[in-house]
């Protein structure tokens, strides 16, 4: 890739939204306008960019109307928050352990690993029925729990495998017990892999959590908003409630990056 | 104490034989250089003598024990380095105390010495990769002897570095080596480095790997690399490993 100062790409990167945007104004209005509207599609529907932004704004926070509650994008935001940092958290702490021992030990990698290449092979969604039927409590938090837990095995997996020989040998020789080199020289090693595999399987975990709120059907949620919004025929703040996932999303992955350059400086 | 012995060494490598009937010492604070064409088993020896792997015939003794799993009481020098990149120079150093559950003041003070005889002051916070590659094998060579081995074992630790550095690393480690004396066994292509850091170079012959020549080099140090003794020495063994040089080179093409 040819490369160029970094602001030229940030000019870039920000003019490339802004025609985004323009070109979506454009779309919805020669649609209205009868200019292009096929009549299969209604496109007509489809809010501009401003009235996205409108409805975003007026749905920011939650309201009462007399006995009713309405939520605003910021609850529903953070309650979808709160599930995928809860099924995340129990991903993480079930992945990396069996991660680790299926990546160390031949005897557990046989017995687990066709378990997990098949069962990781069932999309989250498909658990949505037993999210709903079975278990009574926490549908949602554990289909977040199926989107993460497999990347983090994988690469904790992976991580555990690519460490270097020649650091264990260094290890033995200085007088490192097994256990030793497990903890101070394994792991540590497949600290990188590890924090990818949060990172990749957080971005699913994320995509499921909206997809599991609008079927398991929760108050409270952006996938829950999302779909009562587009029921109810409130097609801009439904765009703004996908807009919003996207950016958190977006969010979240660059904050994992930076906490990644933060805490493992020392992987160049 | 730090005397190594291997009596009758084999290794085979799936039916292939590696090393044949290998025989030398290494006297109590000796230093030895072990020299020899590509793939004649230098490093199998070296890493027979940590314990890291084992002899299919023959026994290796340090001290009088017999090395039947990993020899703790070496210390291993190794061509690429192999620091933990987590951990910075000081923690690098500190490793084989803190495995071998030394209390941590006493890690302190061992990895402040080391660090000030390799010359690493005021680089104790960096981590590896913020290192130059002979900085690098100064932390190596802390790490190896910051464990007080018996024996130094070294595999061609110069080998990835320019010219100049590496001249500059011969000088420090015989420096090193005076001050904290214990046995080495240093892996090595050069017939240059060998002569200038060894009391005995061991000439290999390739396929099976077997010693072929052994020359005392009764050279004072600090040696002059050009001097006439050193070129003496350095031509009979240039002699006894051209043949093997050739005779391998037929045979073999390999990376190492």
């Amino acid at each position: 890739m040819k490369k160029y100062p970094w602001r030229k790409g940030f000019i870039i990167n920000i003019l490339s939204l802004v025609g985004f945007v323009l070109i979506w104004h454009a779309f919805v209005m020669l649609a209205r306008e009868d200019i292009f509207n096929p009549p299969f599609m209604r496109l007509k529907d489809i809010p501009t960019p401003i009235e996205t932004w409108m409805a975003f704004a007026g749905s920011l926070f939650t309201h009462t109307h007399g006995p009713g509650l309405t939520y605003g994008i910021v609850d529903h935001v953070l309650a979808s928050l709160e599930r995928v940092i809860e099924g995340g958290l129990i991903a993480f702490i079930v992945g990396v352990p069996m991660g680790i021992g299926v990546g160390y030990s031949k005897l557990l990698h046989d017995i687990l690993n066709p378990i997990i290449e098949i069962v990781r092979n069932m999309p989250p969604m498909a658990w949505i029925p037993i999210a709903i039927f079975i278990l009574v409590t926490g549908g949602s938090i554990f289909i977040v729990f199926i989107g993460v837990v497999f990347p983090i095995i994988l690469n904790t997996i992976h991580g555990v495998k690519s460490t270097d020989l020649r650091l264990i040998d260094a290890a033995k020789t200085l007088g490192a017990t097994e256990t030793q080199i497990v903890t101070k020289v394994i792991i540590p090693s497949a600290y990188p892999s590890i924090i990818a595999g949060l990172r990749i399987g957080l971005g699913v975990g994320w995509m499921a959590i909206v997809a599991a709120e609008m079927v398991v059907r929760s108050p409270v949620g952006l996938g829950y908003f999302i779909w009562n919004m587009g029921d109810l025929g409130r097609y801009a703040e439904m765009v703004a409630g996908m807009i919003v996932i996207g950016i958190i999303g977006y969010i979240m992955n660059i904050s994992i990056l930076l906490l990644q350059k933060r805490f493992i400086k020392w992987a160049d | 104490m730090g005397r190594l012995i291997l009596k009758n060494v084999s290794r085979r490598f799936n039916g292939f034989l590696a090393l044949n009937k290998v025989n030398f010492e290494v006297e109590n604070g000796e230093f030895v250089c072990l020299l020899g064409p590509s793939g004649c088993g230098k490093t199998t020896i070296l890493r027979l003598a940590a314990g890291l792997d084992l002899p299919s015939d023959g026994e290796i003794f340090l001290d009088g024990k017999k090395i039947i799993g990993v020899n703790k009481e070496c210390g291993f020098v190794f061509q690429e380095y192999a620091l933990f990149p987590w951990r910075t120079v000081k923690e690098n150093i500190e490793f084989g105390p803190e495995v071998k559950g030394i209390p941590r003041e006493e890690w302190e003070v061992i990895s402040k010495y080391y660090i000030d005889l390799v010359g690493l002051t005021g680089f104790e916070n960096h981590y590896p990769h913020e290192l130059s590659g002979g900085m690098k094998q100064r932390v190596g060579i802390a790490r190896a002897y910051a464990n007080k081995p018996k024996l130094l074992l070294m595999d061609e630790p110069f080998g990835a570095l320019d010219a100049q550095t590496r001249n500059l690393m011969q000088g420090e480690l015989l420096r090193i080596w005076e001050t904290e004396h214990v046995s080495a066994l240093f892996v090595t292509h050069s017939v240059d480095e060998a002569v200038y850091l060894a009391d005995r170079v061991v000439v290999m012959s390739a396929r099976p790997g077997t010693i072929k020549e052994l020359f005392n080099v009764d050279i004072l140090r600090p040696r002059i690399r050009t001097g006439l003794e050193a070129n003496k020495i350095r031509d009979a063994i240039l002699r006894s490993l051209g043949t093997e040089i050739t005779r391998a080179a037929i045979h073999i093409d390999d990376k190492d």
